[in-house]
C-alpha cells in the first residue's frame, strides 16, 4: 500500500464528517417544510443521493468490468467488487426510504410504479451479481464470470426502463432535472440542501470504496502469506 | 464462412442427434410446461376473472419456467461427460460454439411451444387462430431473446457448484424486460389489436434480442476460456 492513500484515507473520512453534519443540518433546520406533505419531504433528502450512489456504484461495475476483460488486473476486479456491494446497499436504501415517504403520501407502501419497478429489479440483478461472485471460488474464472455479468446487467438498464415505463408510471416526475430548467420546481434552499447531501453521499461511495478495497487487497494478502507458509514449511 | 457454418451445423447437427437419442429434454420441457399451466389453472380462479385477461402470462411463464430447463440441461450435458473440454479443443471459433447452442435451444423451445399452445387454447378457452400469425412472430421475438442472454448465461452457470439455481437467479431480472413486452403484446394481440399497435414493444424487443446477441459474441470467449 502507498503512503498516499495511507495518509489520505483519515482526511477523506473526516471531511465526509463535516460533510455530514452540515448536510444534517442544513436537511433539518435549513430546508422548509413542503407545504403539502410535510416533514415527511426531507426524507427525499436521503432517497435521490442513495439513488444517485446506487446508479454512480454500477456504472463503476460497469466500466471496472471492461477493464478488468481489457486488462486482466486484479485490481480492476476488486473496484468491480467493492462498488457492487456498495451499490446494493444503496439500492437496498432507496428501496427503504422510498415506501417509508409513499406511505403517507400515496397510502401505499408499495405501488407498482415505474421507478420504484425498476430500481428493484436493478437490486435484483446486482443482487444476483454478488451471490455469482460469492459462490464461485477464488481465481480468474469468478472474475471473468463476474465482470461479463457486470456488463450485461449494465446494458440491460436502459430495457428495463423503457420496459417498465411503458408498463405504468405513478411516480412523482423529477424535481431537479426538469424540462423548465434544474431545480425549476423547488425552493432555492432545498436545491441547495439536496446538493448538500449529493456532496456528503458522494464522499461517503469514495470512503467505502477506500475501505472496501483495502479490505480486499489485505484478504489477497493474506492468502500470499497463507500459500507461502504452506510451501515453505 | 462456409467453414464457420459448417462448424455452427455441426453443433447444432450433435445436440439433435442427442435429443433424438434420449427425448430427455424435450419431454421433461413439455412436461414442466403442460404442469405450470395446470398449476396456474387452479391457483387463478377462472370464473371471476377473463381468461384472455391472464392467458398471456400464464403462457409466457410456461415457456420460460420450462425453457430455464433446457437452457441449463445444455450446457450442463457436455459439462457432465467432459464433453466441453473435447468442444473447446476442437478447431472451432468460440463464437461458433454460442450460435450452434443458442439456435439448437431456439429450436427445442420454439418445438415446445408449437405443442405448448394448442393446450393453452384448449385449457383456458381463448381461440388462438384468428391471432396466430402475429402471435408466432411475437413468439418468436421473444423466444429469440430469452435464447440470446440465456445461452451466454448457461456457458456461465454450467462451471459453477450451484448451477441449476443459478441460471434462474442471474437469468430472471435481466429478461424482466422481455417478459413484459412479451405478456403485453400477446395480451393485446388476443384482443384482436393489430401489430401496427405495439411498434414501440416490438423494437425494444428486437433492439434486446440485437443486442444480447452481439454482447454475447464478445463475451463468449471470456467464458469459454480454460
Amino acid at each position: 500500500m502507498s503512503d498516499e492513500t495511507k495518509e489520505s484515507g483519515p482526511l477523506l473520512i473526516w471531511f465526509t464528517a463535516v460533510a455530514f453534519l452540515i448536510g444534517m443540518a442544513a436537511i433539518f433546520i435549513y430546508a422548509p417544510t413542503e407545504q403539502m406533505e410535510g416533514a415527511v419531504q426531507r426524507i427525499m433528502y436521503f432517497h435521490i443521493p442513495a439513488a444517485w450512489l446506487a446508479f454512480f456504484s454500477f456504472f463503476i461495475v460497469f466500466i471496472s468490468s471492461i477493464l478488468f476483460l481489457w486488462k486482466k488486473e486484479r485490481e480492476w476486479d476488486i473496484y468491480a467488487l467493492a462498488s457492487a456491494e456498495i451499490g446494493v446497499i444503496f439500492c437496498s436504501l432507496v428501496l427503504i426510504t422510498g415506501p417509508l415517504w409513499a406511505r403517507p403520501i400515496w397510502g401505499a407502501w408499495w405501488v407498482w410504479d415505474a421507478r420504484l419497478t425498476s430500481t428493484l429489479i436493478l437490486w435484483l440483478i446486482y443482487v444476483s451479481y454478488l451471490m455469482l461472485r460469492y459462490q464461485t471460488d477464488v481465481g480468474s474464472m469468478r472474475a471473468r464470470f463476474a465482470a461479463v455479468l457486470g456488463i450485461v446487467g449494465f446494458l440491460d438498464i436502459p430495457f428495463i426502463h423503457f420496459s417498465v415505463l411503458w408498463w405504468r408510471t405513478f411516480h412523482p416526475p423529477p424535481k431537479m432535472i426538469s424540462p423548465e430548467g434544474l431545480g425549476a420546481g423547488m425552493d432555492p434552499s432545498m436545491v441547495t440542501t439536496l446538493m448538500l447531501s449529493l456532496g456528503a453521499f458522494t464522499l461517503l461511495y469514495f470512503v467505502l470504496m477506500g475501505q472496501r478495497i483495502k479490505v480486499e487487497k489485505m484478504r489477497d494478502e493474506v492468502e500470499r502469506l497463507k500459500k507461502d507458509y504452506l510451501y515453505t514449511n | 464462412m462456409n467453414q464457420y457454418l459448417n462448424q455452427v451445423r455441426a453443433i447444432i447437427w450433435k445436440d439433435f442427434v442427442t435429443e433424438l437419442k434420449t427425448r430427455e429434454l424435450f419431454s421433461s420441457m413439455f412436461i414442466f410446461a403442460l404442469l405450470v399451466i395446470v398449476i396456474f389453472i387452479f391457483s387463478i380462479n377462472l370464473s371471476i376473472v377473463k381468461a384472455s385477461e391472464v392467458g398471456p402470462g400464464v403462457l409466457w411463464v410456461a415457456f420460460l419456467f420450462a425453457g430455464t430447463i433446457g437452457l441449463n440441461r445444455s450446457f450442463m450435458l457436455e459439462k457432465e461427460n467432459g464433453c466441453l473440454e473435447g468442444l473447446l479443443l476442437a478447431p472451432v471459433d468460440r463464437t461458433a460454439l454460442y450460435f450452434g447452442k443458442l439456435i439448437s435451444n431456439f429450436v427445442f423451445l420454439l418445438i415446445m411451444e408449437a405443442f405448448i399452445l394448442p393446450i393453452f387454447m384448449i385449457f383456458f378457452n381463448v381461440d388462438l387462430l384468428p391471432h396466430l400469425l402475429p402471435l408466432i412472430y411475437v413468439i418468436f421475438l421473444g423466444t429469440l431473446g430469452f435464447c440470446a442472454i440465456g445461452t451466454l448465461l448457461s456457458s456461465l452457470s454450467a462451471n459453477l457448484k450451484t448451477r441449476d439455481i443459478m441460471l434462474p437467479i442471474l437469468l430472471y431480472p435481466l429478461i424482466i424486460p422481455i417478459i413484459i413486452g412479451s405478456v403485453r403484446m400477446t395480451g393485446q394481440i388476443l384482443a384482436g389489436e393489430p401489430l401496427s399497435n405495439m411498434t414501440n414493444w416490438i423494437s425494444l424487443i428486437l433492439c434486446f434480442d440485437v443486442i444480447y446477441i452481439a454482447v454475447s459474441i464478445m463475451m463468449i470467449d471470456f467464458i469459454l476460456e480454460e
